[in-house]
């Protein structure tokens, strides 16, 4: 206990090293920190006309009310910064890491290989936009939808929302980790991408099969619908152990399949 | 594709010896450190290093050696060197004297304290490379793998280089494996030389045997600014191979100073090189002469 504790430790501190590298090198390309930040603060705005749309129209979508939509919107903006910022550059980079061979310093190092290439590059311009637009969504749909502030709702979005990373983390890793079999991985990016945009509006929208795939087969869904379902008293008890057993069940998968991926890997000759 | 780098290779190592490990590109000898490394997981085999199966992976093994490729880098690009050695004390769990202790020595002896903390970007190629040995050395490694670590580097960096993996080995008494196709490299450091070629060990002995036979044989290329006879070029050596303006000479290392002087003397050059046989050719010849003693 005391052992995991420590490297519990080790590895927390490794990580905000990561981070606080990460920030000093973008820190050096002043001019692409700020465009990045200000792209992201333009798709910002297009997400928050998907929190409007509803308001207009004034009727609501499959059971969700424009303020529900705009809690749920800030949901998916928080998570998208999230998730760009803490994984996205990482899980894309991996082809290139395969094909030029540069995990071979990183295989020798006493440290856990996946933790070191998925977690390497934190992106700073992508979360603060997000997570700072998408607080504020929440904040004023959670209001006005009169939802209690306390710290059983409040614990609770919270905590869904880390599941929600956790998920996020494996789902599209996982199609990543073909490139250490196919090298080039530009295809799968773009499908992940699209499988991501399908978060843009609450899984209620969808047809009844989709949403059982996109919550139990490939849980897209549950990344950005069980914070809101959650706080909005929709969730089920059935559920919330879903969300509990789903990222479990998938870092098994991922930790699995890395492990077979790296008996294969080849390294490059240079 | 599949394609066999290395098949049917068996060595020992001692600790703390230095062996050099020679052979021309594609050989075999990065694909062998791969291996010994953990980096590759072969396809049949056995290898122990420090007593594990370096494919294993375990933790232990890896806080005991470390690889250097003059090719690939573990520093942080856009940061001062010394920020990349403040994570690896934190992956190396190093202990915080211990940890000054050894950076202090490292770069007392590569003679960097004033580079530590310039963005590695902005360092020189020789003062990149030797922040990535001191990265590489900072958890004391038992056993050193070093992968061209001169490569690029110019004639100083290259000997400051050797002579600190000298005195690192006499100091620590660390066993070092080292490939490289300069053969100042090998003739410096190593005791003990293995040749390789198709992935397959040659040759396994002292350098001495093989520099009987590859360096005692020089070629002296030269350019000359006008086309010259065929009588003219007679008398100096063998020639190897000529065209209209470049003639190439193969001259015994003794007579090299003093025949490439007539040679510049008396023919109209403007540029010339001295260089080694190539190494294939070497081991080529070594098959031929069957000059090989100690091959396996």
């Amino acid at each position: 206990m005391q052992m995991i504790w420590k490297e519990a430790k080790r590895y927390s501190r490794i990580y905000g090293r990561f981070m606080k590298f990460s920030v000093m090198s973008q820190m050096e390309y002043r001019t692409n920190f700020i465009t990045a930040f200000l792209i992201e603060t333009a798709y910002l705005l297009i997400k928050l006309l998907y929190a409007i749309l509803p308001y207009q129209v004034g009727t609501d979508i499959n059971g969700w009310s424009p303020d529900a939509i705009l809690l749920y919107v800030g949901v998916f903006t928080i998570m998208s910064g999230l998730y760009s910022g803490l994984f996205f550059t990482n899980f894309t980079q991996l082809p290139d890491k395969v094909r030029t061979g540069s995990l071979d310093v990183l295989i020798t190092k006493p440290i856990s290989l996946q933790f070191a290439v998925t977690l390497r590059q934190f992106e700073l311009g992508y979360t603060i936009p997000n997570v700072l637009g998408g607080s504020v969504m929440v904040a004023i749909g959670w209001s006005r939808m009169g939802l209690p502030v306390d710290f059983y709702h409040i614990g609770g979005f919270i905590f869904f929302i880390a599941i929600g990373v956790l998920v996020a983390y494996s789902v599209f890793l996982l199609p990543q980790l073909l490139a250490f079999w196919t090298v080039q991985t530009t295809g799968v990016t773009d499908m992940s991408n699209s499988v991501f945009e399908t978060n843009y509006v609450p899984m209620a929208v969808y047809d009844r099969i989709i949403q059982r795939l996109g919550t139990f087969l490939l849980p897209v869904f549950v990344i950005c619908n069980f914070p809101p379902m959650f706080v909005m008293g929709g969730l089920s008890a059935g559920m919330v152990w879903w969300a509990v057993l789903a990222p479990i069940w998938l870092l098994i998968i991922i930790r699995v399949i890395w492990r077979y991926a790296l008996r294969h890997y080849s390294s490059a000759s240079q | 594709m599949q394609k066999e780098a290395v098949i049917d290779l068996s060595f020992d190592i001692e600790e703390g010896e230095i062996v050099g490990f020679l052979g021309p590109n594609g050989a075999g000898k990065t694909t062998t450190l791969k291996m010994l490394s953990g980096i590759l997981h072969p396809s049949d085999g056995q290898a122990s290093v420090l007593g594990y199966t370096p494919w294993e992976r375990k933790k232990e093994f890896k806080r005991q050696f470390s690889i250097v490729m003059g090719q690939k880098n573990q520093l942080w690009w856009d940061l001062p060197a010394s920020d990349s050695f403040e994570l690896n004390k934190l992956i190396y769990d190093l202990d915080d004297t211990e940890y000054k202790r050894t950076l202090d020595e490292l770069v007392e002896l590569l003679g960097v304290s004033e580079q530590l903390h310039v963005q590695v970007r902005r360092l020189s190629l020789g003062e990149r490379m030797k922040m990535e040995l001191i990265a590489s050395l900072l958890h004391r490694p038992k056993v050193i793998l070093l992968d061209e670590p001169t490569i690029g580097l110019d004639i100083i960096s290259q000997s400051k280089i050797r002579q600190f993996f000298k005195t690192y080995n006499k100091t620590y008494n660390t066993t070092i494996l080292l490939t490289s196709h300069y053969m100042r490299d090998i003739e410096d450091l190593c005791s003990r030389t293995m040749i390789i070629n198709h992935g397959q060990l040659v040759y396994d002995g002292d350098l001495k045997s093989v520099n009987d036979v590859i360096g005692s044989w020089k070629l002296l290329k030269i350019q000359l600014s006008a086309p010259v006879s065929e009588l003219s070029l007679n008398g100096y050596g063998k020639i190897r191979s000529r065209s209209e303006l470049e003639v190439v000479f193969e001259l015994s290392k003794q007579d090299v100073l003093r025949k490439s002087k007539e040679i510049l003397d008396h023919l109209p050059v403007i540029d010339f090189t001295i260089e080694d046989i190539p190494l294939e050719e070497g081991i080529a010849i070594l098959y031929e002469k069957g000059g090989l003693p100690h091959a396996q």
